[in-house]
């Protein structure tokens, strides 16, 4: 079956576009309200792994996605 | 009540149709699975004395404890089979739910959580009321507790679907049997139970999924693993093999749909409105430990959860592709677990997996029902009695509202059934019941504008304009992303879009035409003042100077008051603590999670150094013991 660009990369752009667009909302708000202040230093280790946990889904899914098509 | 005579009438005619599956022994490992977990639950009640234990388990664990616990409410029975059924038919996609819930982790973690922890809340309700006024909440109210029997319905059904084929019960008697078994332990317990028993249930449920793709992989491979490895990956297409489902097509199952109903909907439903959640986060012992489990939990246990609830779809259809003959080729989606589990693992090993359902069903219902309960009484009979009733009450209350909660579940169990598949009944559920919740959470949460109208127009407007789409398809239609309409049932999860979209526009117009709330009526209760709630829930400034634990043994002296434990001087400055700062107690046995331990404040300080000196009131909150000693750390 021949897998169209509707079935592989569309569902994946739109999860990380809409998706992205919450997640760093979120982030602003966040470090605009100084509840996540870069101040402290366990706050700043939440920092990354609130991006490295971005980093990690997109990257587990697009994993998947490269190797579907071998 | 017709519906329900009906439903029974329907099921008894059927039932002689249906294959039964396991043997003796299986049905005596469920069994005794079934006796294990009441009397785990039931030993752990004596450890709810108060409404707070009972509730919020004296706000005391540790956030790997919350975290596993969080295994077995996550995975309901019905992810068994829903999940099981998608990966059947669609292969690896069917993990879509299970890995999109990132997004919304910054406002939880750093918004929402501190919030609903420093400001004290028992319920969801009640943050209604404290960010609006007494209508939002009960508005919410009767939203939530809708929202909750319903997903203990749907529990009660997936498991009673795959019971009543081993035991040949009927199913409606297999639901009763099940409602009353996990009534048992949550009656004595409450969330103390649900906490230890979930957790003993999350280990089993991940050890029993791991189990069943191991035993799967073995039967692909004619017993050999590694083969069994290899010919499962060529037996499955390029398509099944993504991760992510096709954008807009087939209705039933598209890409875009489930991310709005499940993406958006239901991870913010999940995160910030499941009040089974919430109250597992509130009982960790700090905020810090409740993002911990929250992280740990989406980063690592959601995608094991993906699999343990998928896999046996997945053998499944690496059998029907690569080993035609195996299983029926009319086999329905919805019996592929049952079907799979009962083909690849041997008796007692089926035995154990059906009763890791069980599991899934037991700690996600002992924790809706739970949290249904802790909403009657704090959001209901509080507001009634006016919060003139004694604790023992209470907890009475919250006693007998769990077994009415549960009761109406059982009668909507019917209605759930009449859906084409559970996967179909669960997307209606939350692309139906969370979008006014979710906006008018969100909003209130990260909006100062928000205004109280706005709220009561997102509840009452939002639902109307929300049903007004259900019967006019062409409301929907430009939100559908090209998802094609199915004629008599409508546009399924993208509705979620629409009902959302609705509820927001209302929600954003009513307040920009309505007085904004003044800054003192909300002060604490948005994401804009987190910084400040620290201090606001101890009280008093907050001492953040870095200090060490301390290693003490305890004695009593009842002359102490207002909730304060005196340290030595010497302990004091270890702690970098000063008399008024919030302290953690707690028994030096880690693997305990908390279980026995206090918060408390510190007092003014004695002279002998590694000592704590406690009431008894306390000591037996923490059900600290002589032979143990215990460490304290100042929180704040």
């Amino acid at each position: 079956m021949l897998l169209d660009f509707n079935r592989i990369w569309a569902p994946y752009i739109y999860l990380y576009a809409v998706g992205g667009i919450a997640f760093l909302i979120g982030m602003y708000l966040i470090i605009k309200t100084r509840s996540l202040n870069l101040k402290k230093d366990h706050h700043k280790k939440w920092l990354v792994v609130l991006i490295a946990g971005f980093i990690y889904y997109a990257s587990i899914h697009g994993f998947f996605i490269l190797v579907a098509q071998q | 009540m017709l519906l329900f005579m009906d439903f029974l009438y329907s099921w008894h005619n059927n039932r002689n149709m249906e294959i039964s599956v396991g043997t003796g022994i299986d049905r005596v490992v469920i069994l005794i699975y079934f006796l294990l977990v009441m009397g785990f639950g039931a030993y752990f009640g004596k450890y709810s004395k108060t409404t707070s234990d009972y509730f919020f388990g004296g706000r005391r664990f540790s956030w790997w404890l919350i975290t596993i616990s969080i295994v077995a409410t996550g995975i309901g029975s019905h992810s068994f089979v829903k999940y099981s059924t998608k990966a059947y038919q669609y292969g690896f996609s069917s993990t879509m739910t299970y890995l999109n819930d990132w997004f919304f982790m910054p406002l939880f973690m750093f918004g929402w959580l501190p919030i609903i922890y420093y400001t004290k809340v028992r319920s969801i309700p009640e943050y209604f009321e404290k960010r609006f006024n007494k209508t939002a909440r009960y508005l919410a109210t009767s939203m939530t507790l809708l929202y909750m029997i319903g997903y203990i319905a749907i529990q009660l059904l997936t498991l009673a679907t795959a019971l009543y084929r081993i035991y040949n019960i009927p199913l409606m008697l297999t639901v009763i049997i099940i409602a009353v078994a996990t009534t048992i332990y949550m009656h004595y317990g409450g969330q103390t139970s649900v906490i230890f028993t979930d957790l003993f249930q999350g280990l089993i449920l991940i050890f029993a999924g791991g189990l069943l793709f191991v035993l799967g992989l073995n039967f692909i491979g004619g017993g050999e693993f590694i083969i069994g490895m290899k010919s499962f990956w060529n037996f499955l297409t390029p398509d099944q093999k993504l991760p992510l489902a096709h954008f807009n097509h087939p209705p039933n199952f598209n890409f875009v749909g489930i991310f709005w109903q499940d993406g958006v909907a239901g991870s913010i439903g999940f995160l910030f409105l499941n009040q089974g959640l919430i109250m597992r986060f509130m009982a960790a012992k700090s905020v810090n430990e409740g993002r911990k489990a929250a992280a740990f939990n989406v980063l690592l246990i959601l995608p094991i959860s993906a699999i343990v609830v998928s896999n046996a779809g997945w053998i499944g259809r690496a059998i029907a592709n690569g080993m035609p003959g195996i299983l029926p080729p009319n086999l329905q989606p919805n019996d592929v677990f049952v079907a799979v589990t009962n083909i690849v693992a041997s008796p007692g090993v089926f035995g154990f997996i059906i009763a890791a359902l069980c599991a899934a069903l037991m700690s996600t219902a002992d924790t809706l029902v739970n949290a249904s309960s802790a909403i009657v009484v704090n959001d209901i009979y509080g507001p009634l009695s006016k919060g003139k009733q004694s604790e023992k009450k209470q907890l009475e209350i919250a006693r007998y509202s769990s077994i009415i909660i549960k009761v109406i579940a059982i009668a909507l169990v019917p209605f759930f059934n009449s859906f084409e598949s559970i996967y179909e009944a669960h997307g209606w559920f939350h692309s139906t019941f969370t979008p006014p919740l979710v906006v008018a959470v969100f909003l209130g949460i990260f909006w100062k504008r928000f205004t109280t109208p706005a709220v009561i127009a997102t509840f009452t407007i939002g639902a109307f304009l929300m049903i007004l789409g259900q019967f006019n398809h062409e409301l929907v239609a430009p939100f559908s992303h090209g998802i094609e309409l199915r004629p008599g049932k409508g546009y399924s999860y993208i509705g979620a879009l629409y009902n959302i979209f609705v509820c927001a526009s209302v929600g954003i117009i009513v307040s920009l035409l309505t007085k904004p709330p003044k800054e003192e009526d909300i002060k604490g209760l948005t994401v804009f003042d987190v910084d400040n709630l620290k201090a606001k829930f101890k009280g008093s400034e907050i001492n953040e100077a870095k200090g060490k634990k301390v290693i003490v043994k305890w004695n009593i002296d009842n002359q102490i008051e207002n909730n304060c434990i005196r340290f030595s001087k010497h302990d004091m400055r270890k702690m970098n603590a000063n008399p008024g700062d919030l302290v953690y107690l707690c028994d030096n046995r880690s693997w305990l999670g908390g279980l026995k331990s206090i918060h408390a404040v510190y007092g003014e300080p004695h002279e002998i150094d590694g000592v704590v000196m406690i009431t008894d009131y306390q000591q037996q909150s923490g059900l600290f013991n002589n032979s143990n000693k215990l460490f304290a750390e100042k929180e704040m």
